[in-house]
């Protein structure tokens, strides 16, 4: 028993002195990872105020919406009804027209409708905490630099930079949709999935047509993910119609393709 | 510069072989820690030394012997118990007994019966170690499932962790 | 030549791009919420003057399809009281004007009528409320007082609309009802529909039973019984109740488990102060053994393929998770983290090791690859262990465990399940304190089996 403690403490001390020896070798060895990568990046030569409301008076709106939902939906019967566009059944209609003759101040059924467009309007125009995303831009364009269809977009910048939105351009488009796209979160966050979208916008930013762009991917067999992730995409421009667009520049902008990838955000 | 490499790659090998010496040599003895224990195991020793909860088999003869977290090793009192109990078992010819193995509830629960089984063939092969006949003792184990504090603290863990020797006739 | 050829591709590639002039912007971020989700009232197309049926085919269906769907997390159910539309009327076609309104992205609608044969059928509709499209639709025959399952079905088939995966709501949690002081706690066998209702004891408590695990094939179900104060590992058809000792062991037998293609059990043998791991083909009753160490070697976990088992050992000296070949080749040490890991379960999709980690004197589930990297734990307490997948490999149950008092009183044990996301965390309501939870496989593909 003793004669193995010694050898122990014997082989103990000698891995100390080894170590001590052969570890700072190792560690010299390391090399500092380089910390900071700087890009540049394209600014616009005039800031669109507009587009950046400070965060507060997003969650303002926000309330005030809120608010109107709860307001809209307390008599829930009578909307349909009050509809003039509804499907009633033909005994029915005979009802709502009682209905509305004895409605003293009809004022009152258009004030609802003209809510509910307000509200959607609002809803929609919403670009919430643009603000937040500016610091986000740098990351964003660097991520950009490392996707292969990202080339494209460099060779615009190089010969035809007509056609390229300005950063605040981008990012007001960017923040809106982001608001608008519920990213199905089952989706496997380890499969390469992008969904690229062809938009065509009217003048005043109201959506002309939407469609995907590889769309014979969206109905074959084992891309389910992919067409799942295409439908929300869908989704997420029409909740966005009409966009908040820039005033001028309508020839950049009348025809926009969204590249649409829910990785980093599956990830995180 | 190569040669410079190649020493360190030397170094580094051989502080490992020690190191794995090292290794082997604790397994060697955990493996055959059933009925010697020694004094370089446990460290960390939190094996209860009371007599809370603890009956007797007769008089001055506790029924139980305690473990420290994890362990199965037995500790000083526990052989000094498990001496007593060896005496009682041979002054008594005809009696046999069942020991059963316990763990503490902050384990899950399949290890824990499997430790349970360890703690009490540690006791068993000690009594036959002194000369109780094997067929005389039976084992069971309850992993965590019958504590003899139902409390959560320390001291009712250190308490849990336990063989109980129980007559059968 | 090769180089070339890209090069003209490449070529080509910008030059159309060029002459598209198409303005690209990615779109790298969006909301994590649930997804809105209306679901209408179903209608009977006849009039039924059962009262309570009525109800059950009208209401209770579309209920429990939305309970479902909001209890993965992945869905938000809108109030049923801002409806504008008669489920009849939207069942036709939705007026999606009318459903956008209260920010309803999908909506389910349902219609169901009685056959001659007296059975019911239930048909269902799945909307795109946005693109105002259908998405999907399927009707189901059944007996009537078979609405629960058809519910669950139907969960399962929107679920999977709309996620891509299998979904898991038709399926069964078996566990172990637990009663009385924690020094003499009864425990019995109990099944129950995979959202708490419809609960079955399949023993009285007279012996104590632990650990019971579904066979993903079957309605067999294989778990531990101190039946004669013998700690034995039994096979159970809960359907037929018919019992069986899982081979002939000179010791305990612990920590049973089926293979993902329910012909074998994998299991620990314990003898002298050693468990190892064996396995039994349930037809043949061949027995196997697969380690041979002096350490405790125990949890074993089949690999979905069957080509691999995971399993808990301390031969490093303290508890860790290991791999190994089905044959009992190649064992490898996975888990390298501080802390003691156990009882490792391989997911149903083969991606994934569900784990129970104990660090600091907390309990952790978590998961981590079958390679042992990107360990990630999924939620932290005082004492939670034995996860087990839910048949998509999306969400986990396991039990929770109270502190008691000093004088031994308010300890519990509870179900709980959370999805791999780690923030959908779930209470599974029980009617007595509940510990080792396993899930079966789904229902629906036993049938075919």
């Amino acid at each position: 028993m003793q004669k193995s403690l010694k050898i122990s403490f014997i082989a103990h001390f000698l891995i100390l002195v080894l170590s001590s020896l052969a570890l700072p070798f190792l560690v010299g060895k390391v090399q500092v990872p380089v910390l900071i990568s700087v890009d540049l990046v394209q600014i616009g030569d005039r800031t669109n105020l507009p587009y950046a409301p400070k965060v507060t008076d997003g969650e303002k709106t926000d309330k005030k919406i809120k608010d109107k939902v709860v307001t809209n939906q307390a008599p829930p019967k009578i909307i349909p009804k009050e509809k003039p566009d509804a499907v009633p059944l033909p005994e029915n209609i005979q009802k709502i027209k009682e209905l509305l003759e004895k409605r003293q101040n009809p004022v009152k059924v258009e004030d609802l409708t003209k809510q509910t467009s307000e509200f959607e309007k609002k809803e929609i125009f919403d670009p919430n905490k643009i603000s937040a995303l500016i610091d986000k831009s740098k990351k964003d364009n660097a991520e950009i630099n490392n996707k292969p269809n990202i080339e494209a977009t460099q060779s615009q910048q190089k010969n035809i930079v007509a056609s390229k939105l300005t950063i605040t351009q981008e990012d007001a488009i960017k923040a809106q949709i982001f608001k608008c796209w519920n990213i199905p979160i089952g989706l496997p966050y380890n499969e390469n999935l992008t969904v690229r979208v062809k938009v065509k916008l009217n003048k005043d930013g109201s959506l002309i047509s939407s469609e995907i762009l590889d769309q014979t991917r969206m109905n074959a067999a084992g891309q389910t993910y992919y067409k799942i992730l295409a439908e929300s995409a869908l989704r997420a421009v029409k909740l966005c119609n009409p966009l908040k667009v820039p005033s001028t520049d309508y020839e950049k902008w009348k025809e926009m393709q969204l590249n649409f990838d829910a990785k980093e955000m599956l990830k995180g | 510069m190569l040669l410079n490499n190649l020493s360190k790659v030397i170094l580094v090998l051989i502080v490992t072989l020690f190191l794995g010496a090292c290794a082997t040599k604790q397994q060697a003895t955990t493996a055959t820690a059933t009925a010697t224990a020694t004094a370089t195991t446990a460290p960390t020793d939190d094996a209860y030394t009371g007599t809370e909860t603890v009956k007797y088999l007769a008089d001055g003869i506790s029924d139980r012997i305690f473990f420290a977290t994890n362990k199965s090793d037995l500790t000083s009192a526990a052989t000094a118990t498990l001496a007593k109990q060896s005496t009682y078992l041979k002054a008594n010819p005809t009696l046999n007994v069942v020991l059963e193995g316990h763990a503490d509830e902050r384990g899950t629960r399949e290890y824990n019966l499997a430790l349970g089984e360890r703690r009490a063939t540690a006791a068993k092969n000690y009594l036959i170690s002194n000369g109780v006949a094997a067929n005389r003792i039976k084992v069971i184990s309850y992993g965590k499932e019958k504590p003899a504090n139902p409390a959560s603290n320390v001291l009712a863990w250190s308490q849990n962790r336990r063989t109980v020797t129980v007559k059968t006739n | 030549m090769k180089y070339k050829i890209l090069k003209v591709f490449i070529l080509f590639f910008f030059l159309t791009t060029k002459s598209f002039g198409l303005v690209s912007v990615d779109i790298t971020r969006g909301n994590l919420d649930p997804l809105p989700l209306a679901v209408s009232n179903f209608y009977l197309d006849e009039n039924l003057t059962d009262n309570i049926k009525k109800l059950q085919l009208e209401v209770k269906i579309p209920e429990l399809i939305e309970n479902n769907l909001s209890r993965s997390g992945l869905f938000f159910a809108l109030e049923k009281k801002s409806f504008i539309q008669k489920p009849e009327v939207a069942h036709n076609r939705p007026r999606f004007e009318d459903w956008s309104f209260i920010k309803a992205q999908v909506l389910v609608t349902g219609k169901v009528s009685l056959e001659k044969d007296g059975r019911v059928k239930v048909e269902f509709k799945l909307w795109d409320i946005v693109s105002a499209t259908e998405l999907s639709a399927l009707a189901f025959y059944t007996a009537s007082d078979n609405w629960r399952r058809v519910s669950h079905i139907i969960s399962d088939k929107i679920y999977e609309r709309l996620t891509g995966e299998k979904g898991y709501f038709d399926s069964r949690i078996i566990y172990v009802s637990e009663t009385g002081p924690k020094v003499d706690r009864k425990k019995r066998l109990a099944v129950m529909d995979q959202d708490g209702y419809g609960i079955k004891y399949l023993t009285l408590g007279n012996e104590l039973v632990l650990t019971p695990r579904f066979s993903p094939t079957s309605q067999n179900v294989t778990y531990m019984s101190y039946f004669k104060n013998l700690p034995r590992v039994y096979l159970l058809n809960i359907e037929t109740g018919i019992q069986d000792l899982v081979g002939d062991f000179p010791g305990m037998t612990f920590a049973p488990r089926f293979s993902s293609d329910g012909k074998k059990i994998i299991m620990s043998f314990a003898q002298e102060g050693n468990s190892d791991i064996y396995t039994m083909d349930i037809k043949t009753r061949v027995v196997e053994r697969l380690t041979d160490h002096p350490s405790i070697d125990t949890s074993p976990s089949y690999s979905p393929d069957g080509s691999y088992i995971t399993f808990n050992s301390d031969r490093s000296g303290f508890q860790q998770i290991y791999t190994m070949k089905s044959d009992g080749a190649n064992v490898k040490r996975i888990s390298f983290g501080e802390g003691l890991y156990g009882t490792p379960v391989w997911s149903p999709r083969g991606d994934l090791i569900a784990f129970t980690k104990l660090y600091k004197n907390k309990f952790y589930i978590g998961v981590m690859r079958s390679d042992g990297s990107g360990e990630r734990l999924l939620t932290e307490n005082y004492y939670q262990e034995a996860p087990s997948w839910a048949p998509n490999g999306r969400v986990l149950i396991f039990y929770r465990e109270t502190a008691s008092d000093s004088g031994g009183r308010g300890g519990g044990a509870k179900l709980w399940s959370i999805d791999l996301t780690g923030y959908n965390e779930r209470l599974i309501q029980t009617p007595t304190d509940a510990s080792d939870p396993s899930w079966s496989g789904l229902l629906s593909e036993k049938q075919k089996n």
